[in-house]
């Protein structure tokens, strides 16, 4: 069959791609593939490349820079034509390929992985194509999708309700419709659209039947016990053992078992306006297992909307300032509720709990508040500004203090816990007697050049490492989770009462906001999800560190009368002093800084709008195709008349060369093409003979004389121009 | 082609012609293209089709004197061109002109005779002036050959070279007349030929006349561009060794105008072009010889040269 690009190829292709994108669907849900829309897209740009029979290099040219693209932004830093990273890339693919010879299947890096799904898509792009237009045999790739969804939904938790729905509809359709081209093939029959099109209603009206038949009759009930929670229970039978196990993606609930690569995006959380950049907390943990951290209990209580929130901050010994924030959630469902350290209270929720209910659930164990529906809410809470000399005055637990049951909580420690690490945390805090030095040495340790941060080749512990004994000493490598854990159970080792916290650092400033523009409005992002420590001072409260290389929480610290900044510790002013203030970072030019933020600023805006309307856009784009498409379609029954009217006020003699020429191009719309080396006069001709008439040839002989001759009488338009618009109104379909 | 709106001196030249030769219109107008672009014809044919005949009805209709050679394997050279004779009379040489010195020649069978008599007849066509004994004598104006070769697998012949085939115009075959033709011709047999009783149309003034306007026929660049794209189109086609030359190009654009004028045209059509493109260009190429091997014939080869050359049916732009 001659593969041709018009109305129902289209949609054979469309049917092609709904079907392709039922195997992306699972991945989705199943596996910890991201950017799924990326590779939605490059199916759609290389069905329609195929579609419009491009060029094969140009084909080659556009997928293979799509996919770099995207493997550079996934994965690399700095621009795409600096060419830098694909030096990286080619070592690395090098690299996967001999992995891919050792059969060494987990060893395959990321990047590699996403390489590989581009090319399968790739192929399954050429494949589809294939099946359709030269095979014209679909039936064995629509009885594996079928295969797939159900087996999928049968033994995953993925549920294929609608899937099954979908592939059946779009499967049934093509198969329809190839076996007309097929039917048309094979008795030589010449194709022509009024017969698709009576095809076409008995094969929709058929399909249509099926899909009633199959959702409204009764199914029989399932043979089996649905499999999925019994696998599950399986799989957390063995979840002990060390497999591969899941990589943290973003904020999670789950700490139980920490390690692995760290996969962050860039899709945002929440925007915070505040009058500076804070941490933001949203739940803390006391309880290590050697693999990960739980929390030992819960206790639920509720406190009214704008009472104080019953969350430990800084003692009422501490001078402190009051602040106000205003949250935004991006998921205004069912938010993350963060709050900054020293909270007081939450007020002005909005909307408001329509059941007038003006109380708010929190998890004081956990110090986790439940979540609640809200575009947004605001936070009272006091920023603490500590004094070095009472930070310096506990040097050991005193009963008096706080409660033995309360030290014992915060200092549990497994027993496997290895030795070492006592170790060496008492060699790193010898010499300093007081909790807060010790606290500090402790968090200056993780900032020397034998630690790494690093948030992809994290290991993962096996079933008898321990979780910050591997990375102490052995990997030196890892994320913020590596060095808070590593150090809250360092300083318990020593007595020192810890708790591990998990939150989101500060984000990324947007823009000025409030009035006068006296606040800030920071975005923060999945990638901003972070962990640290909070250190228990009895006279002081919880105090948090920050020991992850290259962060900084600001702790305001007043330095007492007498004391300075030469005879303090060396480590203390080190950690304070932020890494992205060094003064060498400083913009020389203020202006010029300002405008490469804007964009970056547009930049991240525009992203964001992607990200959240990607599947919209896709719709739209795809209707916008849709209505072209037909609109094209049926454009003989348009389009001679808008040529009518565009010539209609055209007086100049001149107007017969385009207007012929528009001539020529209406005739072949209608189906009468003339031969590249036809000339005019024959197909004059031949176009009268089609129409009867001798207009074509008179007009014809008008425009030899013009374009052959260069002669144009007077007149030769207003003369012609009858016989050119009853020739154009014979191409009105 | 509309065989309507001819030009009427033309129109009577046919219809005179027509009156002793049965049908082959198409060939008296392709004769006529040439008397009045100033070029020759080559006729491949089999002897007794009455090429004879059509020559001497064109000679006579614009009143120029005729002459025949038949071409033989010991014709000399000065057989065609003449020669001096010593006159004891007059005690000098004396120039007896040969039948090169007419008007319309007809040259039988030139592939039956000697390279060197060949040449002395293809020097005459092309400077229109023979070299005899040091003296430079100019041919007669108009001056049209029309030459006939006998198809090469004969034997006894001595095939033209390739290179000389340019000399002529238009090459073209006459071919058998169909049934109904051969049967009127057989009828007009039985009379007295009519070829005495023609009338002149035009006297050889008129037909220099004639012969200047066919310069001034209109010839657009976009015409130019689609004979040279045709032309240079021949030159890499995979089947021919050598394609056609500029000389081609220029051949093609005459014939073209004296076809146009023929039909009452003061510009040339691509229509022209398509028409006489295989007259014009197919003994001008030279074909590999697989493609001979496989039968092909150098008109096929311009038949599907025209094909794929676009018409051009917009302005040209520079």
């Amino acid at each position: 069959m001659m593969i041709k690009r018009d109305f129902p190829t289209l949609l054979l292709y469309m049917l092609g791609f709904i079907l392709l994108w039922e195997w992306l669907r699972p991945v989705e849900k199943l596996t910890d593939t991201a950017h799924m829309e990326v590779f939605i897209i490059f199916l759609l740009v290389s069905l329609a490349l195929s579609f419009f029979k491009m060029k094969w290099i140009w084909q080659f040219f556009i997928k293979s820079m799509y996919m770099l693209f995207f493997i550079h932004r996934f994965y690399y830093e700095g621009g795409f034509f600096q060419f830098s990273w694909v030096k990286s890339f080619s070592a690395d693919f090098i690299a996967n390929v001999g992995f891919m010879l050792a059969r060494n299947w987990t060893a395959l890096s990321y990047e590699f992985r996403t390489f590989l799904l581009f090319i399968l898509l790739w192929l399954m792009v050429y494949l589809i194509h294939y099946w359709l237009l030269r095979q014209q045999q679909i039936f064995i790739f629509f009885f594996m999708t079928l295969v797939y969804i159900t087996v999928l939904d049968t033994f995953t938790v993925y549920d294929a309700k609608y899937a099954i729905v979908r592939t059946v509809v779009s499967g049934f359709t093509v198969m329809g419709m190839l076996t007309f081209y097929r039917i048309l093939n094979r008795e030589k029959v010449n194709s022509n659209p009024a017969s698709l099109k009576k095809w076409m209603a008995p094969l929709a009206g058929m399909v249509a039947f099926s899909i009633l038949a199959g959702v409204i009759s009764p199914k029989a009930a399932p043979f089996w016990p649905d499999p999925v929670p019994y696998l599950k229970a399986a799989k957390d039978g063995v979840a002990n053992k060390g497999s591969n196990g899941p990589s943290r993606i973003g904020y999670g609930e789950n700490d139980d078992r920490l390690g692995g690569p760290f996969i962050g995006d860039d899709s945002p959380v929440f925007m915070a306006e505040a009058p500076d950049k804070n941490y933001w907390k949203v739940e803390t943990k006391d309880l290590y297992t050697g693999k990960g951290w739980i929390a030992s209990g819960s206790t639920s209580i509720e406190f009214p909307e704008g009472g104080l929130v019953p969350v430990y901050s800084a003692l009422g010994t501490v001078e402190t300032m009051k602040e106000t924030a205003v949250i935004y959630p991006v998921n205004t469902r069912n938010p993350l509720i963060v709050y900054p350290a020293g909270v007081q209270r939450i007020r002005n929720i909005n909307p408001k709990n329509p059941q007038g209910s003006h109380s708010i659930g929190i998890d004081t164990t956990k110090e986790k508040i439940e979540s609640f529906e809200a575009t947004d809410y605001t936070m009272d809470f006091t920023v603490p500004r500590y004094k070095v000399d009472d930070l310096r005055k506990t040097t050991a637990f005193n009963p008096s203090e706080m409660g033995q049951e309360f030290y014992d909580l915060y200092t549990r420690l497994p027993a496997s816990l290895p030795p070492r690490i006592k170790q060496l945390t008492e060699e790193i805090t010898a010499g300093k007697n007081n909790w807060y030095d010790k606290a500090k040495a402790v968090e200056a340790y993780f900032s020397s050049s034998d630690f790494t941060y690093d948030q992809k080749n994290v290991a993962m512990p096996g079933k008898y490492d321990d979780y910050v004994d591997q990375f102490l000493f052995d990997t030196k490598r890892g994320y913020c989770d590596n060095f808070s854990t590593s150090m809250a159970v360092m300083l318990r080792t020593i007595g020192i009462p810890t708790r591990w916290v998990k939150g989101f650092t500060g984000g990324g400033f947007m823009k000025y906001g409030g009035e006068n523009d006296s606040l800030k409005v920071y975005r923060i992002t999945n990638n901003n999800a972070h962990s640290w420590v909070e250190v228990f001072l009895p006279n002081q409260g919880w105090v948090p560190f920050e020991p992850t290389k290259g962060f900084t929480n600001d702790l305001r610290i007043n330095y007492g009368a007498g004391e300075t900044a030469l005879n303090d510790q060396p480590s203390v002013p080190a950690s304070v002093q932020k890494p992205q203030e060094k003064p060498k970072d400083e913009p020389k030019h203020p202006t010029k800084k300002e405008k490469i933020f804007d964009f970056k600023l547009t930049w991240l805006k525009v992203k964001f709008f992607f990200i959240a309307h990607w599947k919209w856009m896709v719709l739209t784009i795809a209707g916008v195709i849709v209505l072209t498409a037909i609109l094209y379609h049926i454009r003989g029954k348009w389009l001679p008349y808008l040529v009518l009217m565009r010539y209609r006020f055209k007086r100049k003699d001149e107007t017969i060369a385009s207007a012929y020429l528009t001539l020529l191009h209406q005739l072949d719309r209608y189906g009468l093409k003339r031969k590249e080396n036809q000339t005019l006069r024959n197909y004059a001709k031949y176009i009268d003979s089609f129409f009867s008439t001798r207009e074509m040839t008179r007009l014809t002989s008008c425009y030899e004389e013009y374009l052959y001759h260069k002669h144009l009488p007077e007149g030769s338009w207003q003369d012609s121009r009858e016989l050119w618009e009853n020739l154009i109104k014979k191409t009105i379909a | 082609m509309t065989k309507i709106q001819m030009n009427p001196v033309i129109d009577q030249i046919l219809t005179n012609i027509e009156k002793v030769m049965i049908g082959k219109r198409d060939v008296a107008e392709l004769s006529l293209v040439a008397l009045l672009a100033g070029g020759h014809v080559l006729l491949e044919d089999v002897p007794g089709v009455g090429k004879t005949m059509m020559v001497r009805a064109l000679a006579k209709s614009v009143n120029a004197s005729f002459r025949r050679i038949q071409f033989t394997p010991d014709l000399l050279p000065s057989d065609v061109t003449g020669v001096s004779i010593y006159n004891p009379k007059d005690m000098e040489f004396q120039f007896r002109p040969g039948p090169l010195m007419g008007n319309i020649i007809l040259a039988d069978e030139i592939n039956r005779t000697s390279p060197k008599t060949q040449s002395a007849l293809l020097e005459g066509m092309e400077e229109a002036s023979v070299t005899i004994d040091g003296v430079t004598h100019k041919l007669q104006k108009p001056f049209f050959v029309m030459a006939t070769q006998n198809p090469i697998e004969y034997e006894g012949t001595y095939p033209l070279p390739e290179a000389q085939l340019d000399r002529f115009l238009l090459k073209m075959r006459m071919g058998y007349p169909d049934i109904q033709e051969e049967m009127e011709v057989l009828t007009r047999a039985q009379k007295v030929p009519p070829i005495e009783d023609l009338q002149p149309v035009i006297d050889l003034d008129g037909l220099r006349t004639l012969q200047e306007k066919i310069k001034e026929v209109f010839v657009d660049d976009t015409i130019k561009r689609y004979i040279v794209d045709i032309v240079r189109r021949t030159r890499d086609h995979g089947s021919v060794y050598l394609g056609a030359s500029p000389r081609g190009s220029i051949a093609l654009m005459k014939a073209a105008q004296g076809f146009a004028f023929l039909y009452n045209r003061d510009y040339v059509l691509p229509d022209d072009i398509q028409y006489l493109a295989p007259f014009v260009l197919a003994h001008r190429i030279i074909l590999k010889s697989e493609a001979k091997f496989e039968g092909i014939s150098a008109e096929q080869i311009i038949k599907r040269v025209v094909e794929r050359v676009p018409v051009p049916v917009q302005r040209f732009v520079r």
